[in-house]
């Protein structure tokens, strides 16, 4: 019991340690894929240092609801990272929730956050909340019903239980609705943590910003753990699509070898998916707004084949 | 190759073969509607070999040979000369908008696998997890024709029917006899090329290959 708690205590410090690694890691890659030397891989560390030393300037408008929201973000994900299997399944925190919960916490961030931009009433903050609630509207049920396609073959809505399952009989769990899924999921991702056909994570015309544009407000330490807990998010978001697809490494007994062969292959499995979405983000353009419902009815439209087939097949 | 491994093989053959066709679907440029129906003919091909291999029917590989021919190489690259003919690219103001018409999709393939279950319970074949799929291509297919305005559009919906029909054909029964698949490819073939002279026509008359244009008497 105490080990599986300390291995716990290690996702969190995980997500939280590797976080900023990861954005750094797209980047850099980035960068380089455009022909640009690209800041260094610890430079999202830097920035973290330095706004959270930075002064705090709130707007006069601005209520509790602004200085609390950060902190529910930031906490929100954090427990997330608690209950994905990162490194090993099943996890003994899978006992307090499934994939409904992480699916809502995930959720109770970004609606918090909306709120945040509308509060100090400036007119970028407002327009970054309607635009991020239409596409988290959009984008919700598809990670829902694309984890769920996983958990009808594997028998329980359970991350870890999921991950354990396939890794115990792959032949049984593994099918063409794992590859829909996987499409599904990966779209959503990007919608979900603002990468490119979707938001332009490196804009700076407040124009056109969706999830920037709620942070507008902000500075300094908030600036610093909504910047951290956006991208433990995409972290989040790629470890699921890493471990429930392809879960070899995944630690299935809690003895330290294991353990570290499967952070190993954690490091590694993120690293590949984030030059993907690197490469992704140089060959892709920014979608207009008004055709980003398209692309996310084309993920939902790709979960419920998912599902069917997983139905189906069994 | 084992059974089950062959299935889920076939099974994601016509998934993809499925998801080209509803590619087509969520894009507006005609190009691309090419571009993506020789995909499908492509990942067809690869079915129909996957098939021919495992059941050991030597006609399969005629077959594909022949549909690589005509639906990745010919057809495809007649109907880019006809776009840049005609000179239109975007498919303006489809009668049903990209939402819905995906989630059409969506509605139709569960159709399909409502309808095709009896079937699917009654054969014995390896191949069968793919027939509601196969089905839901034809729909799809049948979808892109009534859904979208310009002729050329129609004309590749009607192609990815032809295709999802062809499938279906391959996957519940290893495919028809040589000469009814003969037949079936000149016909598809012979009228490819009447719509494909009926495209000519229609720009040439009405200056455009809406076919909402033609219900209205001209002035």
């Amino acid at each position: 019991m105490m080990t599986a708690l300390l291995v716990e205590a290690l996702q969190a410090l995980l997500t939280l340690a590797l976080a900023p690694g990861l954005i750094g890691l797209v980047r850099f890659l980035k960068a380089r894929l455009q022909g640009r030397r690209g800041a260094p891989l610890w430079q999202p560390y830097r920035d973290l240092r330095r706004m959270l030393r930075q002064e705090v300037v709130l707007s006069t408008d601005a209520s509790w609801l602004f200085r609390a929201a950060p902190f529910v973000v930031f906490g929100s994900v954090l427990v997330v990272s608690l209950l994905v299997p990162l490194i090993a399944a099943p996890l003994p925190f899978d006992e307090v929730g499934d994939l409904v919960v992480v699916v809502y916490l995930l959720l109770l961030g970004t609606f918090v956050l909306s709120l945040a931009g509308l509060d100090p009433g400036s007119a970028f903050g407002g327009m970054g909340s309607s635009r991020e609630m239409t596409i988290a509207a959009l984008a919700e049920p598809t990670i829902a019903l694309a984890i769920f396609g996983l958990g009808v073959r594997a028998g329980s809505t359970n991350l870890g239980r999921i991950v354990a399952r396939t890794l115990a009989s792959p032949a049984e769990t593994l099918g063409p609705g794992h590859l829909l899924a996987f499409a599904a999921l990966f779209i959503v991702m990007l919608a979900e943590t603002g990468r490119l056909p979707v938001d332009n994570p490196a804009t700076h015309l407040e124009l056109t910003m969706i999830h920037e544009a709620m942070l507008l407000e902000y500075s300094g330490r908030y600036l610093a753990l909504l910047e951290w807990a956006s991208a433990m998010k995409f972290l989040i978001f790629q470890a699921l699509l890493a471990n429930l697809f392809v879960p070899w490494g995944v630690a299935v007994s809690l003895s330290p070898r294991a353990l570290l062969v499967a952070l190993g292959a954690l490091v590694l499995k993120l690293a590949a998916l984030g030059a993907g979405v690197a490469l992704l983000e140089t060959r892709l353009a920014k979608l207009r707004l008004f055709r980003v419902p398209e692309l996310l009815s084309v993920s939902f439209l790709l979960a419920l084949l998912a599902i069917t087939a997983s139905f189906v097949m069994r | 190759m084992s059974p089950a491994l062959f299935s889920q093989l076939c099974a994601l053959g016509s998934s993809l073969v499925l998801i080209t066709g509803i590619a087509i679907l969520w894009r507006h440029s005609l190009a691309v509607y090419i571009d993506y129906f020789a995909r499908q003919s492509f990942v067809f091909v690869l079915v129909i070999l996957g098939v021919a291999a495992y059941a050991g029917e030597a006609e399969l590989y005629l077959v594909a040979a022949m549909v690589f021919l005509f639906k990745v190489m010919l057809i495809p690259r007649i109907l880019r000369r006809v776009r840049r003919h005609v000179g239109v690219d975007i498919e303006v103001r489809p009668y049903v908008n990209v939402p819905a018409s995906v989630a059409l999709a969506g509605l139709l393939t569960l159709i399909a696998y409502a309808v095709t279950r009896p079937v699917v319970e009654i054969s014995g074949l390896p191949t069968r997890a793919g027939i509601p799929l196969a089905l839901a291509v034809v729909f799809v297919g049948l979808l892109i024709v009534v859904s979208r305005r310009s002729a050329l559009a129609q004309i590749v919906g009607f192609l990815v029917l032809e295709n999802g029909i062809a499938l279906l054909a391959i996957l519940a029964t290893y495919g028809v006899p040589l000469i009814v698949e003969l037949g079936a490819f000149l016909d598809v073939l012979l009228g490819f090329l009447v719509m494909q002279v009926f495209v000519y026509r229609i720009r040439e008359t009405f200056d455009t290959i809406d076919v909402d244009r033609l219900s209205g008497l001209r002035h």
